[in-house]
């Protein structure tokens, strides 16, 4: 049993799709496993953040193509092994299904969901098993993706990563970031816009003024007196520019008038608790405990609100003088440590005006760059979990795999590491079912061909490539992947071509060799950000599937 | 309007996409809203080297029925091309596009062009359909390859 697993592992071609921090691990596994042909596709190159965990990597590295470096060190694990590495991109149309055939197992160490959703497809057209995997801070996940085999259904079927629908970056509503916050993420959302609106490329959809046309204080606002207000009807940009970005006037502006015109909307504060205007005059003094405590880093510190003010004003004169001397715009960046420093000061004062508790600049920091943090442990484990499933493929026992979760939290039950019997696909599966469909509620007067590919087709659905064609029996080609062939009717509504409430359209996939059927549904409302529902007919909420981590 | 044609078309595309012989082009035409239509395709056929239509491409429409695959589509050369079994109006005769000999719904797109470019260059002789080249090829070969070269010059891509 033993000689013909070994014999197995000298003969299977495995593809590790990226050499990041669970890919380095992962890499290293293998060959030290035995598994002898092995490739590599990583479109990264190596960046000094990098180094902490991705221990094929040394500073010297840096700059360097990941697949490349990882296949260099992971042979000095074992010379004997053949690594191909590849500086690519996996949805790159050279890696298509005959690309896949070739293996005997993919496995993926991914950090995107784009990527992630696009090896799915491509290893269910390939018929080739999956090993798909994901970490986050604590958190880790392991699970094995494999088509249905109609010749030995026995096992031979399992969820694909697509199966349950995944939740989206999460985003908040205007009113909520404008006029109530309640949570400290709330008032660094504002705080990212209020710097884009001050001092980068002018985006008229991230205003940071208060919203008199909150649904919510609709009547209350009629009760306003608009014409002493009328300076807060200009946005912030002609605002700041017209008083030369003075910062106490920023800080009065921002934290004192706009604050003062919010609590005129008295129907906001009815249920919640109102904002209190900034007082300047207590500022000075404010209760400077300073905490002497050499255990806490800089940069975990929570800064008081006196120290707030004094951080914003210092920010916004130095970003002030870049502005002047780029003679553009500025571009937002966590690493950029004055942008930093404004975006944690300006949000912490707004935190302090609503009464939501204040956050250290390190706290700051991941959430508006939205880090999660990258732990080398969880790696390391993910990806012997990934080696420990490819052996029970390789030898045939599908049964025997598991999706297994990592949790710490998970501690007190003296288990860190819970495997899970592999779900069996859901029928209604908008890209493993045997007719895969979806609805999608639009206005067809409103929505163009180009909206359709672009948003819908690419960012939702996750194609590469989409072909569209109306599926009526008129032959109507909407959309072609060939280039320049549908490009002149790109911004045509989808109504001139005879769409109707309840038409269907076939889109399709060539690279992914993945075809899906539209139902449209006309929304006769015309609903500001164009809203596209997705049902997959029938969804059935199973345990929560937390690949979507950075590794 | 039935579905099996646009079907079939819509995976001969695929097929073609995935696979197609070198230099030749077949793709569905823009109809008059601009959108593209599965059931007219225009397409390229290269002359075969060491003939004489080597380095011509000719331009050929494919129009297709409700009931294709049941019939054949109609393949006519646009210009309409000197050849002894091209129509004035650029239709092509051969026994492989007529529902009544040759067709059959199995055909593809691939094999229509491929039969067409073996036409080229040996026509059928007992099946005539342009007197102009009829009887050039019957009377004066040399002459006939010679408007053939003629020809093959005219179409060569820009």
């Amino acid at each position: 049993m033993l000689t013909q697993l070994r014999k197995q592992l000298f003969e299977c071609r495995v593809l590790v799709v990226g050499a990041g921090g669970i890919g380095c691990e992962l890499i290293k596994n293998l060959v030290m496993t035995g598994f002898h042909n092995i490739e590599l596709v990583d479109l990264d190159t190596i960046d000094v953040s990098n180094l902490n965990r991705q221990f094929l990597f040394r500073k010297e590295h840096v700059g360097q193509s990941k697949a490349k470096v990882a296949k260099e060190n992971a042979l000095r694990f074992n010379p004997d092994v053949n690594i191909l590495a590849r500086h690519d991109s996996i949805i790159n149309p050279d890696y298509d299904v005959d690309y896949f055939r070739q293996f005997t197992i993919v496995l993926n160490a991914l950090d995107n969901r784009a990527a992630r959703n696009h090896v799915n497809r491509m290893c269910l057209a390939a018929d080739v098993p999956l090993i798909e995997s994901g970490s986050a801070g604590y958190l880790g996940q392991v699970t094995v993706i494999k088509k249905a085999n109609f010749l030995y259904n026995n096992y031979g079927e399992t969820e694909c990563y697509e199966c349950q629908p995944k939740p989206t970056q999460k985003s908040y509503p205007s009113c909520t970031i404008r006029n109530t916050p309640t949570e400290p993420i709330h008032c660094i959302v504002w705080a990212k816009h209020l710097f884009n609106q001050l001092f980068a490329e002018l985006d008229e959809d991230n205003e940071v003024t208060p919203d008199a046309e909150d649904p919510e204080a609709t009547d209350a606002n009629k009760q306003i007196d608009q014409g002493s207000d009328s300076n807060l009807k200009i946005s912030t940009r002609p605002w700041a520019e017209s008083v030369g970005y003075d910062p106490q006037l920023l800080l009065r502006k921002l934290f004192q008038d706009d604050i003062k015109y919010l609590l005129k909307m008295d129907k906001l504060w009815q249920k919640r608790k109102p904002p209190v205007p900034l007082d300047f005059d207590n500022l000075l003094e404010g209760d400077s405990c300073f905490i002497n405590d050499n255990t806490v880093l800089k940069d975990q510190l929570v800064w008081n609100i006196h120290e707030c003010v004094q951080e914003f004003l210092h920010s916004v004169t130095s970003l002030k003088k870049r502005l002047e001397m780029s003679k553009s715009y500025l571009i937002w960046d966590k690493d950029d440590d004055v942008a930093m420093h404004f975006v944690a000061s300006s949000a912490n004062v707004r935190a302090h005006v609503f009464g939501i508790p204040l956050k250290s600049l390190f706290d700051v920091k991941s959430m508006a760059g939205n880090i999660i943090p990258a732990i080398a442990t969880t790696n390391a484990i993910v990806a012997g979990l990934i080696v420990t499933e490819a052996l029970k493929i390789l030898k045939g026992r599908l049964d025997l795999c598991r999706t297994v979760i990592m949790y710490k939290n998970n501690l007190t039950m003296k288990k860190l590491i819970i495997p899970c019997l592999l779900e069996k696909p859901n029928k209604g599966c908008y890209v493993c079912s045997s007719k895969p469909e979806v609805c999608i509620r639009i206005n067809i007067d409103d929505i163009t061909i180009r909206h359709l590919g672009e948003e819908i087709l690419k960012k939702r659905i996750g194609m590469i490539a989409p072909d569209v064609e109306v599926d009526d029996g008129s032959g109507i080609i909407l959309i072609s992947s060939e280039e320049g062939e549908t490009e002149d009717i790109i911004n045509c509504k989808l109504s001139q071509f005879g769409i109707r409430n309840g038409s269907q359209l076939k889109a399709d996939d060539f690279l992914q060799n993945y075809s899906l059927k539209l139902k449209v549904i006309h929304e006769y409302v015309l609903m500001p950000p164009r809203l596209l529902f997705i049902s997959s007919s029938k969804l059935t909420i199973v345990k929560s599937i937390i690949f979507t981590a950075i590794l | 309007m039935s579905g099996i044609a646009t079907g079939r078309l819509s995976t001969e595309r695929k097929l073609w996409r995935k696979d197609h012989p070198f230099g030749f082009v077949a793709r569905p035409m823009k109809g008059p809203d601009g959108a593209l239509d599965l059931m007219n395709w225009e397409c390229v056929i290269p002359g075969k080297k060491g003939t004489a239509w080597d380095g011509g491409y000719y331009k050929l429409k494919m129009i297709f029925k409700e009931d294709y695959p049941s019939s054949p589509p109609k393949c006519k050369f646009d210009p309409a091309l000197f050849h002894p079994n091209v129509y004035p109006s650029g239709t092509v005769c051969l026994s492989l596009l007529d529902e009544d000999k040759d067709w059959r719904p199995s055909v593809t797109i691939k094999q229509i062009l491929l039969g067409i470019q073996d036409l080229l260059n040996e026509p059928n002789i007992n099946d005539p359909a342009q007197v102009e080249a009829y009887t050039a090829y019957k009377e004066n070969r040399v002459l006939y390859e010679q408007r053939v070269r003629e020809q093959a010059a005219r179409m060569r891509p820009v």
